[in-house]
């Protein structure tokens, strides 16, 4: 008996671990315990993405998958440490605004040479996402699709405002429609027209960079100069404040809060990503939560251009790795860009025009009530910067919203700081 | 015979084969960090661009210094009254009572008052600024934070000590309750306390509405946000403080109070003329473990508020990180952390200073 066990063990031995190649992998996203292997029936980011790298663990030979714990807020402070002590993953997502960094420094792998072989076709993917991984003429990584803030509406309250027509909601053209429009939708409903986290995530900062661009202005241009203290800049802010100061909108909530007053039917729109849009469908489906009539919009055009504020999540892998190590990790790569029907369920837009002219995309839900997105994307110019410069946003919007600071000094004040940034 | 003496080691050798296995930990993983923090300080040294290429970073001396604490056109006067009054304040009070108050204390009140007047009096001038904007407001506010906690932290457990220093099994029982929640790591506190906090779901949102009132956005409001994480700390650290005053307590002798209440000290009175000048090295201890401890705060500012609302709960280490992890740049975070370093090395100085007059 004992000599059948040792048998059986050795035996295991073989099978799995001594030819298996082990991948580790690093991602946000948020966990997931209970993702499986069934990569089509999934709900939300975080299941999503680890039900398609369970499949791979299981689907591809010889390759086993380590995804490693880590955390939204603090991703790429542990990647950096990571990278710093010589122990990077085998892949990592990131975004496309973080390339400019890391490939600057040579931390990540120029893929070119491997795609092929790995059975990716770059050609495959649209023009956007080819540039979204590019950097002085290398790719540098495996695009996984677009995401864009979008206006989340709950067609109900809307509807109780007289705002929606043809089974649309009325959203607004100008900033004086804005207000207008939640005026209204105030009155009828006795709720906050708008709701986002202006408090503490960077969705704020995405609003007001949006409201920007619509006017063809951004914050610093490519050669390095700020440009934050303007006059559009200016309007972009007070086209927001004006819903504070009538009371139309709480700058006060959280990420959690304003989701949860969005759902509580306490808010008729929520700005927030691509991401959520199968969650709230699926909220919107559940008899227990007050939102029932959900609805995906295109972020209005307040000012003379369509633009909203969007990137790329992508994967890489470190410019150190080689040999058997780096083709297992390309063929997990492979395996995530052949899934990208899969992630777009998520709400994200998809890379690949294969994926982009099916029917099977076409048909997810809510994606025709948002499919101007795309055409108006739009990020900052591209900086080694990108974290600090946002913060510094954050903090001086956040002053303006929740501590009453002049919209001109704020302005100033963080003119000066990116200006800083971006001589340092 | 001569083999086993032989092998006999000498009682310095013994000390030192003893100490070594600590004193190698001790080099490696305290001395030489130390010196080399202080060394990468010196330097343009980016964090990632270093890690791939050694030869990438600049030595500058002292220029990270100056980019984290000094400006251009700085000038120094009366820019804090109330804080310079009270340096004054303070020096006239260790000049007064110098003899009272002993050499060590009279020192260290008169250097600290002394910080007190200099320091806030610099300030930019016509056209001057900072060279970095956010610093000094960070420093302010993990003053404010030590300069809440502290007291908040010693009080309380002061006064529980107090009230449950009794041998039945009820007070045994909420003695363990009470340091329960020290032994808890501080991502489970501050995802306790942001649900306590939540203006939706929380409990204390839930209590004021019951009474009526709108509830308090805790952690993005400017006014709150650092009462939030002050709170949150004071019910995180109560229960070493607690404990070690409760050892305080059991120190003094049942004989005193029974003399005490001869002279007709009870209760509240009792407490302030015996129980408080007894536990006076015990109060000492606590506070100045706590302040260097509470300079250190990181996860409770970095989990709750994220520093924020416009970077009120911003404190020192949190800043240290994020400008060597996020921002990459470890020369000046190092430089920042030395700062730091400075400040707690004080601290531990009075400590020692003041621990040695208790003893004479």
């Amino acid at each position: 008996m004992k000599h059948v066990l040792l048998t059986a063990a050795a035996a295991a031995t073989i099978a799995t671990g001594a030819t298996a190649q082990e991948v580790t992998l690093g991602r946000f996203f948020g966990a997931c315990e209970e993702a499986g292997t069934d990569t089509t029936t999934s709900v939300g980011e975080a299941c999503i993405i680890q039900s398609i790298i369970n499949a791979a663990d299981a689907e591809l030979d010889g390759i086993t998958i380590n995804t490693l714990p880590t955390d939204w807020g603090n991703y790429y402070d542990q990647i950096k440490a990571a990278y710093a002590g010589g122990t990077p993953p085998d892949i990592h997502v990131m975004h496309r605004h973080r390339v400019p960094e890391f490939a600057g420094l040579g931390a990540i792998a120029e893929l070119s040479g491997d795609l092929e072989a790995a059975g990716i076709d770059p050609s495959d993917w649209a023009p956007a996402a080819l540039e979204a991984v590019s950097h002085e003429g290398g790719i540098y990584g495996v695009p996984m699709d677009f995401h864009a803030n979008l206006w989340h509406v709950n067609m109900d309250l809307m509807a109780e405002a007289g705002l929606v027509e043809d089974g649309k909601p009325i959203l607004p053209t100008s900033p004086e429609e804005l207000l207008a429009q939640a005026q209204q939708f105030k009155d009828a409903t006795g709720q906050d027209y708008l709701a986002a986290d202006f408090a503490q995530f960077p969705i704020g900062v995405r609003l007001v960079l949006a409201l920007m661009w619509q006017q063809d202005a951004n914050i610093f241009t490519e050669d390095g100069t700020a440009t934050i203290d303007t006059e559009a800049a200016a309007n972009a802010v007070t086209a927001i404040t004006q819903l504070f100061d009538a009371g139309l909108a709480d700058p006060q909530l959280n990420y959690a809060d304003s989701q949860q007053a969005f759902l509580n039917g306490e808010a008729g729109i929520l700005v927030n990503g691509t991401w959520v849009v199968d969650f709230y469908d699926a909220q919107a489906a559940d008899p227990d939560v007050p939102l029932s009539s959900y609805y995906a919009a295109d972020f209005p055009t307040l000012f003379g251009t369509g633009a909203t504020w969007a990137d790329s999540h992508m994967w890489a892998i470190p410019a150190s790795l080689a040999g058997e190590q780096r083709a297992a990790a390309m063929q997990v790569l492979a395996f995530i860009n052949d899934h990208n029907i899969d992630w777009a369920r998520t709400g994200h837009m998809a890379v690949r025009n294969s994926v982009l002219e099916s029917d099977a995309y076409a048909d997810l839900p809510h994606r025709d009530e948002y499919a101007g997105t795309a055409g108006i994307a739009r990020d900052t110019p591209p900086s080694a910067r990108y974290g600090a410069i946002q913060d510094v946003l954050n903090r001086e919007l956040q002053a303006v919203w929740l501590t009453g600071k002049p919209v001109g000094d704020a302005l100033a004040d963080a003119e000066l700081e990116v200006q800083d940034l971006l001589d340092r | 015979m001569r083999a086993t003496r032989g092998r006999t080691l000498s009682q310095r050798q013994a000390a030192l084969v003893l100490l070594a296995p600590f004193l190698l930990t001790y080099g490696a993983f305290l001395v030489y960090p130390f010196f080399r923090g202080i060394w990468i300080s010196l330097h343009d040294w980016n964090l990632l661009a270093v890690a791939f290429n050694p030869d990438a970073k600049d030595f500058v001396g002292l220029r990270n210094y100056e980019r984290v604490m000094w400006g251009r056109g700085i000038v120094w006067g009366l820019a804090a009254p109330f804080w310079q009054g009270l340096g004054l304040l303070g020096l006239a009070w260790a000049a007064v009572a110098r003899r009272r108050l002993g050499k060590g204390t009279t020192l260290a009140l008169g250097i600290a008052s002394v910080l007190l007047i200099v320091l806030p009096g610099f300030h930019p001038g016509e056209g001057g600024r900072w060279y970095d904007r956010r610093f000094w407001p960070t420093v302010g506010n993990t003053i404010r934070f030590v300069a809440w906690t502290v007291p908040g932290v010693t009080l309380s457990a002061l006064v529980l000590a107090a009230a449950l220093n009794r041998e039945s099994r009820a007070m045994g029982l909420l003695r363990t309750l009470f340091f329960l929640s020290q032994v808890l790591s501080v991502t489970v506190v501050t995802l306790i306390w942001q649900i306590m906090f939540s203006p939706r779901q929380g409990l204390i949102a839930n209590v004021t509405e019951v009474l009526g009132a709108s509830p308090i956005t805790w952690l993005t409001n400017e006014q709150f946000a650092m009462a939030a994480i002050v709170i949150a700390t004071i019910w995180w650290s109560l229960g070493i403080a607690m404990i070690l005053f409760l050892a305080g307590l059991q120190d003094i002798s049942r004989d005193i109070y029974e003399a005490a209440a001869l002279d007709n000290a009870r209760g509240v009175r009792a407490f302030r003329f015996v129980t408080l000048p007894n536990l006076k090295r015990t109060i000492t201890l606590v506070v100045v473990l706590q302040i260097i401890l509470h300079f250190q705060v990181f996860g409770q500012s970095h989990l709750m508020t994220q520093g924020g609302p416009n970077d009120t709960t911003q404190v020192l280490v949190r800043y240290i990180y994020q400008t060597g992890f996020r921002d990459s740049e470890l020369g000046r975070a190092s430089a920042m952390a030395v700062f730091l370093f400075v400040i707690m090395g004080a601290f531990s100085v009075i400590q020692f200073v003041l621990g040695r007059e208790d003893a004479s």
